[in-house]
């Protein structure tokens, strides 16, 4: 398992495009293909300071050893970036044009430096309201441990 | 040195702090969150209407309010020993460039059952218009026997 390699993210999301699930392809219950990814502290600093988060929490070993976490940890919200980490670029929740409509989280293992976080991400279902095309989806991250980091449903409005 | 759990009041309030959206606040969120959509970045894209709905250009990421709410959570909860166990998030209203936005939260519950202390907050997040951007509900846990 090695680091995130920030710079070989495809940023581009047109690109493979088609090769992605439409809300009509999206299979209910069926895994969603991941891989495992370590959390250093760089990527943990990116990620704050990226997102516009300046907790030393953070940042600082120093000042984080005096909190209740005895270290630097990551902000909760790094499921965020884990869930397009951990995905292939063939992964639907990359489709252009998909709307973020709700999202709930539950937090339990706190994630650090050195973590291998695995992610297990799948539809429950897909749905139609008011017009809209919706999925609805769930993702736990685990720790190299099998401690559950957090887990959470969001609801996307799929591009048509 | 701020309260802890016995000095939580229901109907207490957390002030985020405001948060000034532009193009570059959107470049970073992506690059950190990896989250290209073409939503955060391509005007000529935004022209076009998504299902029922029409932007006036391009937004900036839900996810970018949601880390502002679970932020304003984790500022205020540290020095109070609470841990933030979850958050929920649903949004109202697109963020474009140019606004900006505030978490806020008040705390709605406080309940102690045989292994854990618990507070319930209710969460608003507004643009500079005063509009409603995104409405949430958050819980912390405050455990008793703190380390550090």
């Amino acid at each position: 398992m090695s680091e995130f390699d920030w710079e070989g993210f495809e940023q581009d999301f047109w690109k493979n495009a088609g090769r992605r699930k439409t809300w009509d392809q999206i299979i209910p219950g069926e895994l969603r293909n991941t891989v495992p990814v370590t959390l250093t502290r760089e990527v943990i600093r990116r990620f704050a300071e990226g997102i516009g988060d300046p907790n030393p929490l953070y940042t600082d070993e120093t000042y984080a050893k005096t909190t209740p976490f005895g270290g630097i940890v990551a902000p909760p919200s790094i499921h965020i970036m884990l869930m397009f980490a951990c995905t292939a670029e063939d992964d639907w929740m990359r489709s252009p044009g998909t709307i973020n409509a709700s999202q709930s989280w539950f937090y339990n293992e706190p994630a650090r430096p050195g973590d291998t976080i695995r992610m297990v991400g799948k539809c429950l279902d897909r749905y139609i309201k008011k017009g809209r095309l919706y999925a609805i989806h769930e993702n736990v991250f685990y720790n190299q441990r099998g401690e559950v980091v957090c887990s959470g449903r969001g609801w996307t409005i799929r591009p048509e | 040195m701020p309260a802890g759990f016995e000095q939580i009041a229901v109907g207490d309030k957390l002030e985020g702090t405001p948060f000034l959206v532009s193009r570059e606040t959107i470049r970073s969120f992506a690059e950190a969150s990896l989250d290209f959509n073409p939503l955060h970045f391509d005007d000529k894209y935004m022209e076009r209407t998504f299902g029922k709905t029409h932007f006036r250009g391009v937004i900036a990421h839900g996810m970018g309010t949601f880390a502002q709410m679970t932020r304003m959570m984790t500022d205020w909860l540290l020095p109070r020993g609470g841990m933030h166990r979850r958050m929920e998030a649903r949004w109202i209203q697109p963020v474009y460039p140019g606004d900006e936005i505030r978490p806020r939260a008040v705390v709605s519950q406080k309940i102690e059952t045989a292994k854990g202390r618990w507070l319930v907050f209710e969460l608003t997040v507004e643009n500079n218009h005063g509009e409603v951007v995104a409405t949430g509900e958050a819980m912390a846990e405050c455990p008793d026997n703190l380390a550090g």
